[in-house]
């Protein structure tokens, strides 16, 4: 088998995704949405069957540029559920309405970006991937065409294409000064310190923003409120993700000296303090969920600081991963079913108990309560930190937490209040509710799931 | 062997799901079920006992791989320490659950969340895997969070924001502790008995994750300055919620406090044992003078369950600075007697209080007079849970301070200021019943209704118990002497 064989082999997964996401638009021109969905479901089912084989490897393909690791691989076991999931979310919220069928193929191009970005052992990659991901996003969150989604797309798109701009231009003093756009020749950076620096920003530009890390999140809680829930939903999950697993492989090559790791930490004091803080303000529960992604994305980044240093880094990623895509999506379905104003909370969790406590156990997961999954994830991330020696991070990180419960109480406390008299009906968004229950018990089960049985994740990374 | 720890360890939670698949069940069924499931907790517990502790060494183990590749299993078991709390822990939630039987208000939702924190209790109080102890420490908070956030009185919503928030950071720093003793241990485990048996760390960093646990643990047991939650929780809480949080959420610090900060890092204990003993006088003595400032009941039992915890810190202070292994043994000998004989004592207050508020709907002291008139039995049972909380030879809390204090006379004479607090809590009590209890009968409360069956039932075992120990402690002493005469370090 030549070379070029082996490494397609190895790209079935993605390969998969791509022919779903061109096979969704097929469909969709035809006039048939119902089928472009069975078919994008299909499709990504296949993608993650074909993953699994493929666990435990570690190689590159494409002369380096592309990587078949821990981080790829379990990139693709946690995003394609993820997608799945989130289409069902779509299907729920957008079903009858004009172009449904470029949903589901939008988000399998997006997915399709992400993956790439999660396993990009290539600078160009970097871009690629995040280049595919913004231009689908861009259109899911234009998608309802009304003033709100419309705004909410331009600010998206002007940050897209100025912090795009920002990392290609850095990145070519990386390339100028390795003469490569190799991940794996940054080693060479140590004799250039100027252009590793600048290059470092660039980089924490680009991928920032893609994992709505503060500084750069700004148009994260806009595009959220303007998109469809279940968009923002999957934008809070996917794309983040991506990013933070292609931060984590660019800093799995970059040398010490460079001091990536105390910007990195910075960084996640900052979206952990700033995420919280602003939560506390909101009165919309999307702005509020999207601050606390902002948040989360900093708690990643504890994971990230001990790369290379801490066997618990991997692990800690991976896991907190999955825990947190299983989470955000189930408290996002429950908000696509209730409401997203905090008035639209009142009772519910009296109305009807089962939802108020699966929302409960998202919003405490998020909190990092054990034996949530959350809890698996984050006390992983505190450990790696500080085996890195960052102990005053995983500190803050802790104490902040005290601030994520206050935040997030303040939709559990609403819910277990008497109803507002106002507010009878807790069904005047379900236009079809049972997709929705299925995809937060699903999210249910996987958050007690990994919460209690996280060692068959840690298995699987060793 | 059969796993009884572990059948005794999730019963609760099998009593919970049951009540959840009933949801169209009646009141007294749901509450049935809660009886039931706690009165078999309870077998479970006496059978433990029965089956015997050996000295020294944990006993009644139960290990599973829980996550193999980080060194955390779940393992259970049990020893002198923890026994005498598990023990206390079924008898306070069988007893809390009769004393619930009146709840009217979703009592699916109340019973499920009983049944949770008796898991969790027992779970903290038998867990051998910092991981699994850490699990059920937090579990407990969400419960008792929800349950004074529903079942509550007035501002409860503002209470239970405060309790979780409040105990949520102060639980935290543990986190990072274990997490340091975990990181320090040659090989990677939880397994709290290696890190009992080897302390993994030393020097600046064993002190580090010693002031970490001090913290999370003198926020729950509380010592002042941190225990400013505790009267806003047990005013708001439901008087169930009062009895659990004083009776047994307390002792999660105080247990902490031997089996994490002394047990774990003893070098770094002894060298701050002294600061610890300051701030356990001192806390005894500020809650006495709190509780004597209170004019309601409930805030003054409050304040006197920071009283008494003051003297377990001091007693644990002093089990870390004594070099003569027998009077370390006395001093937490003491500790750990006081523990029970806390929760039994303020439990029975708790609930005394509660019956009152439920006749009453005032908790007011000057709003009283005379009721022994109207309700005698009442009356009586408070005034023994209360000569037994101010220390009276012969009740349950003498035997305790007794040796807590005979240990402070042989290490640090000074600190016998202390007993100060006694004189105190004296005072206030005998306040308080003349009060209540004597004095001008008021005709508003003529008709108060005594003691019914349901309460003679919740108080009477709990009162036998607190004369029980009282005379006869020694079948409890020895069961704790067993092991704190083997502790090394």
């Amino acid at each position: 088998m030549s070379q070029m064989t082996q490494d397609l082999s190895r790209l079935y997964p993605e390969i998969v995704v791509l022919i779903t996401a061109a096979g969704a638009l097929v469909f969709e021109m035809l006039r048939m949405p119902r089928a472009a969905l069975a078919w994008a479901l299909a499709g990504l089912a296949l993608a993650t069957g074909l993953t699994l084989p493929l666990l435990g490897m570690n190689v590159d393909v494409f002369g380096g540029t592309l990587r078949i690791d821990t981080l790829s691989l379990w990139a693709k076991l946690i995003l394609l559920p993820a997608t799945m999931l989130s289409l069902l979310l779509a299907r729920a919220e957008l079903a009858g309405s004009d172009r449904e069928g470029t949903v589901y193929s939008l988000l399998c191009f997006v997915t399709f970006g992400a993956l790439i970005l999660a396993g990009s052992g290539d600078t160009m990659f970097l871009v690629l991937g995040v280049l595919l991901s913004s231009l689908g996003s861009l259109a899911l969150v234009a998608y309802p065409r009304n003033d709100a989604a419309t705004e909410a797309a331009m600010k998206f798109f002007v940050f897209a294409s100025v912090t795009g701009g920002v990392m290609i231009f850095g990145l070519t003093y990386w390339f100028g000064a390795t003469g490569s756009t190799l991940l794996s020749s940054l080693g060479r950076l140590e004799a250039f310190p100027l252009a590793a620096a600048i290059g470092l920003v660039a980089v924490m530009t680009g991928l920032g923003y893609k994992a709505a890390l503060a500084p750069f999140h700004f148009w994260a809680p806009d595009a959220y409120v303007g998109a469809p829930i279940s968009i923002a939903g999957y934008l809070s999950v996917v794309p983040k993700i991506a990013a933070i697993f292609a931060l984590a492989q660019v800093m799995r090559d970059l040398s010490p000296s460079t001091g990536w790791a105390l910007i990195i930490a910075g960084l996640a004091a900052l979206s952990m303090v700033w995420g919280y803080l602003a939560a506390l303000a909101q009165e919309n529960v999307i702005r509020l969920l999207a601050y606390s992604s902002i948040a989360q994305a900093g708690y990643f980044l504890l994971g990230i600081v001990a790369i290379g240093v801490s066997p618990l880094a991997l692990p800690s990623l991976v896991m907190f991963a999955a825990a947190y895509a299983a989470m955000n999506l189930g408290a996002f379905a429950i908000v696509q079913r209730t409401g997203f104003s905090l008035e639209s909370f009142a009772g519910m969790g009296r109305a009807t108990p089962i939802r108020g406590a699966a929302m409960t156990l998202f919003l405490l997961s998020l909190v990092g309560i054990p034996p949530l999954a959350g809890f698996a994830g984050k006390f992983l991330l505190f450990g790696a930190a500080m085996d890195a020696g960052f102990t005053w991070l995983a500190l803050l990180a802790i104490v902040n937490s005290v601030l994520a419960l206050a935040a997030y109480l303040r939709i559990i406390v609403p819910m277990y209040k008497p109803p507002a008299a106002h507010n009878k009906s807790f069904f005047h968004l379900d236009a079809s509710p049972h997709l929705i229950t299925l995809v937060w018990s699903v999210s249910v089960i996987v958050t007690l799931g990994l919460g209690i049985a996280g060692q068959w994740v840690l298995s699987a990374i060793q | 062997m059969l796993p009884i720890v572990s059948i005794t360890l999730f019963l609760p939670v099998l009593g919970a799901l049951l009540v959840m698949a009933l949801r169209r069940a009646p009141a007294t069924v749901v509450h049935g079920i809660g009886i039931l499931t706690s009165t078999l907790v309870l077998l479970g517990t006496l059978w433990m006992w029965a089956r015997g502790i050996e000295p020294g060494t944990f006993s009644q183990v139960e290990q599973i791989d829980w996550m193999p590749t980080l060194g955390a299993s779940y393992r259970v078991g049990i020893d002198g320490i923890s026994l005498p709390l598990v023990l206390l822990t079924a008898v306070l939630f069988l007893l809390t659950f009769i004393f619930s039987a009146k709840v009217k208000e979703r009592p699916h939702a109340y019973v499920v969340l009983m049944l949770l924190l008796e898991t969790a209790a027992i779970g903290t109080f038998t867990a051998l895997d910092a991981l699994l102890f850490y699990v059920f420490f937090e579990v407990s908070l969400v419960s008792m969070y929800f349950m004074i956030a529903g079942w509550g009185h007035e501002d409860r919503q503002r209470a239970a924001l405060m309790f979780f928030l409040y105990t949520l950071l102060g639980s935290l720093p543990l986190l990072l502790a274990i997490l340091g003793l975990y990181l320090g241990s040659d090989q990677p485990t939880f397994d709290m008995r290696a890190w009992i048996a080897n302390p993994p760390l030393s020097g600046s960093a064993a002190m580090l994750a010693l002031i970490a646990m001090l913290f999370t643990f003198a926020v729950k047991t509380p010592v002042f300055p941190l225990h400013t939650w505790l009267p806003a929780a047990h005013v708001q809480a439901p008087a169930a919620g009062s009895v659990l949080l004083a009776g047994v959420m307390l002792k999660f610090g105080a247990y902490g406090l031997i089996r994490f900060a002394l047990q774990m890092t003893p070098d770094a204990f002894r060298e701050i044992g002294m600061v610890v003993l300051v701030f356990g006088v001192f806390s005894a003595l500020y809650g006495a003078f709190a509780a004597l400032a209170q004019s309601d009941l409930k805030r003054m039992v409050a304040y006197t369950s920071v009283n008494h915890m003051g003297y377990i810190v001091a007693g644990v202070a002093i089990a870390a600075l004594a070099t003569d292994p027998a009077i370390r043994a006395v001093a937490l000998d003491g500790s750990v007697l006081q523990m029970v004989s806390h929760g039994l004592v303020t439990g029975a207050l708790f609930f005394l209080v509660g019956m009152l508020d439920d006749r009453a709907h005032t908790r007011e002291m000057d709003r009283f007079g005379g009721l022994m008139k109207f309700v005698p039995f009442l009356g009586w049972s408070f005034i023994l849970a209360a000569f037994a909380s101010l220390g009276l030879p012969g009740l349950a809390h003498f035997p305790a301070e007794f040796q807590i204090f005979l240990a402070t006379l042989r290490e640090a004479p000074a600190a016998l200021i202390v007993i100060l607090g006694i004189a105190i809590t004296a005072g206030l009590y005998l306040r308080a019943i003349g009060k209540v209890f004597f004095g001008e009968a008021r005709t508003e409360w003529a008709g108060m209704p005594d003691l019914n069956r349901r309460e003679v039932l919740t108080l009477a075992p709990l009162l036998l118990l607190i004369i029980v120990i009282g005379i006869a402690p020694a079948w409890l002493l020895g069961m704790i002497h067993q092991t704190t005469t083997s502790l090394q370090f």
